[in-house]
């Protein structure tokens, strides 16, 4: 038991750690560029990627952030931004469904890429099952939804 | 913790700062707040998420859950043992996998069929605990994560095996 609580207490202050070297630089950068041109152009680039599995432009940013760095701190830039303006549920159930498929993507396949896998379906065959999945069960989500409502007999909200 | 913009609807804004420097300080102030308060939302899912799977592991939940997923293994062309690193990055997390990866032998063909299967689906405690941070069903995505994963790794061996 005592091994179990020095564990514990190693291994969450490495993770406290850990997140809050990575969020606390990620908010104050995002804070600080967010309203520059070149972030706007990258954002608005990357959006036109993600367009493609249903993101729109402002789910774009916690997505890229998610993308690159990890599930955790871009669940943290989707809570910030569900905080600060009203995200429909439908956009981050999207979100959620591509970066639970795909993040961290450079760190995570890295570490693969350095034991012997193929980068090519480490990187570019996931990226684009995770797509596909999205899609997948955004259509089907939207059916389940759909159903409901008209079960409930035209409800106002999904 | 209430929201830094958490000012009733109809209020004045308040006028932002003029000049570059004082922009930069608010930005960096505001930057601050936010990731504090972020990191706040995080700590409070993920370290209780943490000891659920190191619990979990103590258990002995691995290892059990690793002969469950034997027979498995061959429906992605990998040895029986393969179970174990699958399963400790589902519970634990991708660095874990690649340690108890390294035990075993494995082909190019192999690892890259496993890195897939781990890359989608891992540490899925801890993420599942941000994801229902971010209202979505963390144990759902669990679920999701491993069908997907395993799916993808199946589809990858028959590729690789296709393609050559």
């Amino acid at each position: 038991m005592t091994e179990f609580l020095h564990t514990f207490v190693g291994g969450s202050f490495d993770l406290l750690l850990r997140v809050f070297l990575i969020v606390v630089p990620i908010m104050v950068v995002l804070e600080l560029f967010e309203g520059t041109r070149a972030f706007r152009a990258v954002v608005r680039a990357w959006a036109r990627v993600v367009r493609h599995v249903g993101l729109d432009e402002r789910s774009a940013a916690p997505t890229l952030i998610g993308f690159l760095f990890g599930l955790a701190y871009g669940g943290g830039v989707i809570v910030r931004e569900v905080r600060r303006h009203d995200i429909s549920r439908r956009q981050v159930f999207i979100m959620s469904v591509f970066l639970s498929m795909v993040h961290a993507i450079v760190e995570d396949s890295l570490i693969f890429i350095a034991l012997g896998a193929s980068i090519f379906w480490v990187l570019v065959y996931r990226i684009v099952w995770a797509a596909l999945v999205t899609l997948a069960l955004t259509a089907l989500a939207g059916l389940w939804v759909e159903r409901a409502r008209r079960r409930r007999g035209g409800g106002l909200d999904g | 913790m209430p929201a830094p913009d958490d000012t009733p609807p109809g209020a004045p804004l308040p006028q932002p700062p003029a000049g570059f420097w004082p922009t930069v300080g608010r930005d960096l102030r505001l930057g601050v707040i936010a990731g504090l308060q972020t990191f706040w939302d995080l700590a409070k899912v993920m370290i209780p998420a943490y000891g659920v799977t190191l619990a979990l592991q103590q258990l002995g939940v691995i290892g059990w859950l690793s002969n469950v997923a034997r027979p498995l293994m061959s429906a992605l062309g990998l040895p029986g043992d393969a179970a174990v690193p699958l399963v400790v990055g589902y519970v634990l997390n991708i660095y874990a996998a690649v340690g108890s990866m390294q035990a075993l032998h494995l082909t190019a063909q192999q690892i890259t069929v496993l890195a897939v299967a781990i890359l989608i689906g891992h540490n899925l405690v801890v993420e599942g605990a941000v994801l229902h941070r971010a209202g979505m069903n963390g144990f759902a995505f669990g679920a999701l994560r491993v069908v997907a994963g395993l799916a993808a790794a199946i589809v990858a061996n028959l590729l690789i095996g296709l393609l050559g």
